[in-house]
């Protein structure tokens, strides 16, 4: 533990850059080698701490996952060639070019291509405080400066302070709906951001996050995959691993540009494919190919535990923020380690500390409707007064 | 359904079609399309593809034909329910992989460093430790991996020639790598398929590190588990008592998880950090890491494995051979052989046959083909095919 927080915080600098970067890390620490048993999950824990599909893939793609087993099950043996069929049906459902699109080994892949390859010792990252950390993370490591901007009193985007900072960056990280906040900017505010920081800084590129595009409901709602494959400036990324279910079979993508996807393509080598597994190849075909109507019903599915829930903690006087996404982010009035510590003792394992709200938020993925009513039982008891008196 | 503890045969046999193997089959495998891409610039011409209804055999990419062993395959099918789960949340986490490797030679997790391939780990040591002032030398030819990286940083590298056995020139590698960032090591080496023994390996670090203190050493041992030259043994415990020293070893090749995509490096704490740092977080999938401590713990199937392949390098050395192509002194799962022309016209008349041999090796690419070592039955097809393609230039060599 004192190796991950002495690796992870050392050059980004005191207070609220600090904060960002974070006492634990990113999803998952880099030094995770010197922590395996912090990350083992016993069974049956309800896992609520990463923003997971609870259901997991779906038969269609486990289905084809066996599939690609073929030939006696020799075939994982082979290195796979088939990263260009994928690039090629991911294009196809977006209605753009393979040219448009380049995979990776999750979007962590994605993320740290772009960030690699548009920030420097003079060109900093900008991302707001909290967010996803991989990208300022990979760009500490790098050395490169990381320029913090704080969210808004309803932990929104702060676009006007956003787009200020913006100005000289290298790379803006632009994670809608944020995590861990899971609040949500209007897809017209995001368009007329996105026109300001290029018309204000023209060189900075701007890497739009869309992990959680799924799972938004608000009716104010777009991909920005259209301004990317125009703007060589603005990338999307995107990933398997949320609403489609596959978090364990590392699958997303990118889409820009062609001079943008051909950059990083370049950079990661192999057309990025070297580190993509077939299994994941396979599940990511059959993902992409099924009937909409899986994302349909998976963000139903989403929508009705996240209303169960977040109305839970209101009725107790705990406000959560406006969630778009698979998780919200809801004051407890205490700090996060407390709740965390006190729901894992019963099974329930919720997220970890966001800096700077961890005295006060917690962050709660949604399981299924069974998992949150076992869960709200779970932070009933440990919440105590505060939860046995409103109720 | 997903949840049953049903063995992989019983549930694959059910969802598989002949479309399945056809697309599979089809699969050129990126090793292949890396070269490619990155040699596409200067790429003298591209392969031949294998004629429409003729069945393929790939023997291109030093792949286990077999694929992984049955307890692996057992493993994945039962790790199904956790593929919705990021690898540190699932059962095994990628932590417990670690821990599995590092017992497996008794050390310590901070000892390895996972990687999605051994490639991610050649990446990572290319850019922790060369610059443009401090540059890479490798062998020539040798995996292409870790120059092509330094080429696109823009830091120097140089290439030294294997010698006339196509051994790796230690000599003038040791020579060469004072003041360099880092050297790689393959050994055994690919293309050439050469070992060099331990006392050599060792001789050469002591030389190296005298003269260049700073200077890493990486020792690729990727094809480890083929090695049949009593004079071999592994570097980890070299790697392990030496600053400055590592070792990166992969399940793509004995193990048979090329497409699973996962490596491993080992050295000492400090050796390690600079990877552990660059380390791309959940970089091996829950069916990765669960199928890898599976393979740990089926070492009867890595012996089982090797004798397999050193059947069939014996009867396709002969057969070569009886051909009047000579082969390297191969400890891998693949042969360097003089075919005595191009292997670009020896590869397309090949692929005529559905035969598909490996790319070109510079500066062997007029002379020398690489040719991987299926099953049995592949390979007595693919001589077979050897015969009609090498026959005309020896009788034509004759007349003259």
């Amino acid at each position: 533990m004192a190796l991950s927080r002495r690796g992870f915080v050392h050059t980004v600098g005191i207070g609220a850059a600090a904060a960002w970067v974070g006492a634990r890390g990113r999803e998952h620490s880099i030094w995770s080698a010197f922590e395996p048993v912090l990350q083992a999950v016993e069974p049956g824990t309800i896992v609520l701490a990463s923003n997971e599909n609870p259901l997991g893939p779906g038969k269609t793609v486990m289905k084809a996952v066996r599939a690609a087993f073929g030939d006696g099950g020799r075939n994982p043996g082979r290195y796979s060639g088939s990263a260009g069929e994928l690039t090629d049906a991911v294009a196809k459902r977006l209605g753009v070019k393979p040219e448009n699109v380049v995979l990776g080994c999750g979007s962590t892949q994605i993320l740290r291509s772009a960030t690699h390859l548009f920030t420097a010792k003079d060109k900093p990252l900008v991302g707001t405080i909290p967010t996803y950390e991989e990208c300022a993370g990979y760009a500490e490591m790098m050395g490169h400066p990381v320029r913090p901007v704080a969210l808004d009193s309803e932990f929104r985007i702060d676009l006007g302070k956003f787009a200020d900072a913006a100005k000289g960056a290298g790379l803006v990280f632009y994670c809608n709906p944020n995590n861990p906040t899971a609040t949500y900017v209007g897809a017209k505010a995001t368009r007329d951001f996105l026109a300001k920081v290029n018309r204000e800084s023209p060189d900075t590129t701007i890497l739009v996050d869309e992990a959680y595009y799924d799972y938004v409901t608000d009716p104010d709602h777009d991909t920005h995959i259209a301004v990317a494959i125009d703007n060589p400036r603005v990338i999307v990324a995107r990933t398997f691993s949320k609403a489609y279910g596959m978090a364990g079979l590392r699958m997303g993508y990118a889409v820009g540009h062609v001079d943008t996807i051909k950059k990083m393509r370049e950079w990661e080598g192999s057309g990025g494919a070297g580190y993509l597994n077939v299994l994941a190849i396979h599940a990511g075909l059959a993902a992409i190919q099924q009937d909409a109507s899986f994302l349909t019903a998976e963000r139903a599915r989403n929508a009705a535990s996240r209303d169960f829930t977040m109305k839970w903690f209101e009725e107790r006087g705990m406000k959560p923020t406006a969630s778009q996404a698979n998780f919200m982010f809801v004051n407890i009035g205490r700090p996060a380690k407390d709740f965390r510590d006190a729901c894992r003792a019963k099974g329930v394992l919720v997220a970890r500390d966001f800096p700077p709200f961890e005295k006060t938020h917690c962050r709660i993925a949604f399981g299924t409707m069974d998992e949150m009513k076992k869960a709200v039982a779970v932070f009933g008891q440990v919440l105590g007064k505060t939860a046995a008196t409103a109720a | 359904m997903l949840r049953s503890r049903r063995s992989f045969f019983e549930i694959v046999a059910g969802g598989q079609t002949d479309a399945d193997v056809r697309l599979w089959l089809a699969a050129r495998g990126h090793e292949e399309y890396q070269a490619q891409a990155t040699q596409a610039a200067d790429a003298p011409r591209r392969p031949k593809p294998v004629p429409p209804g003729v069945k393929e055999i790939r023997i291109s990419s030093n792949e286990n034909p077999l694929g992984p062993g049955r307890a692996v395959l057992d493993a994945i099918v039962r790790q199904f329910p956790e593929a919705g789960r990021y690898p540190f949340n699932a059962t095994p986490g990628d932590g417990a992989l670690a821990s599995a490797i590092a017992t497996s030679y008794g050390v310590k997790p901070e000892n390895i460093v996972l990687g999605a391939g051994s490639q991610e780990l050649l990446k990572s040591a290319v850019r922790a430790f060369t610059s443009p002032g401090k540059g890479l030398v490798t062998g020539s030819p040798s995996f292409e991996n870790c120059p092509n990286i330094a080429k696109r940083l823009g830091h120097p590298v140089v290439e030294i020639k294997v010698d006339s056995a196509m051994r790796l020139n230690l000599d003038a590698m040791a020579t060469a790598a004072s003041g360099a960032g880092l050297v790689f090591l393959c050994n055994p080496n690919n293309p050439t398929a050469t070992v060099h023994g331990a006392s050599a390996v060792e001789d050469f670090v002591r030389r190296v590190r005298s003269a260049s203190p700073d200077t890493v050493i990486l020792i690729d041992e990727a094809y480890h588990d083929y090695v049949t030259d009593p004079s071999y043994k592994t570097a980890v415990p070299l790697a392990m008592r030496t600053p400055n020293v590592f070792v990166t070893r992969t399940f793509s090749k004995a193990y048979g998880m090329a497409g699973l995509r996962v490596g491993y490096a080992i050295g000492a704490t400090d050796t390690m950090k600079p990877l552990h740092r660059l380390r791309m977080p959940y970089n091996i999938s829950v069916f990765g890491v669960t199928a890898a401590i599976a393979a740990l713990n089926d070492a009867k199937h890595i012996e089982q494995e090797r004798a397999r392949n050193t059947d069939v390098r014996q009867f396709t050395v002969k057969a070569l051979d009886d051909l009047g192509c000579k082969s390297s002194d191969s400890h891998c799962n693949f042969l360097f052989v003089d075919v005595g022309r191009p292997a670009a016209d020896f590869r397309d008349a090949c692929a005529e046959q559905g035969i598909v041999v490996g790319r070109d090796f510079p500066p062997f690419d007029k002379t020398h083909a690489r040719i991987s070592l299926g099953t049995m039955d592949e390979m007595k097809k693919a001589t077979a095919v050897f015969r009609t393609v090498l026959r005309p230039v020896t009788t034509t060599a004759n007349r003259l």
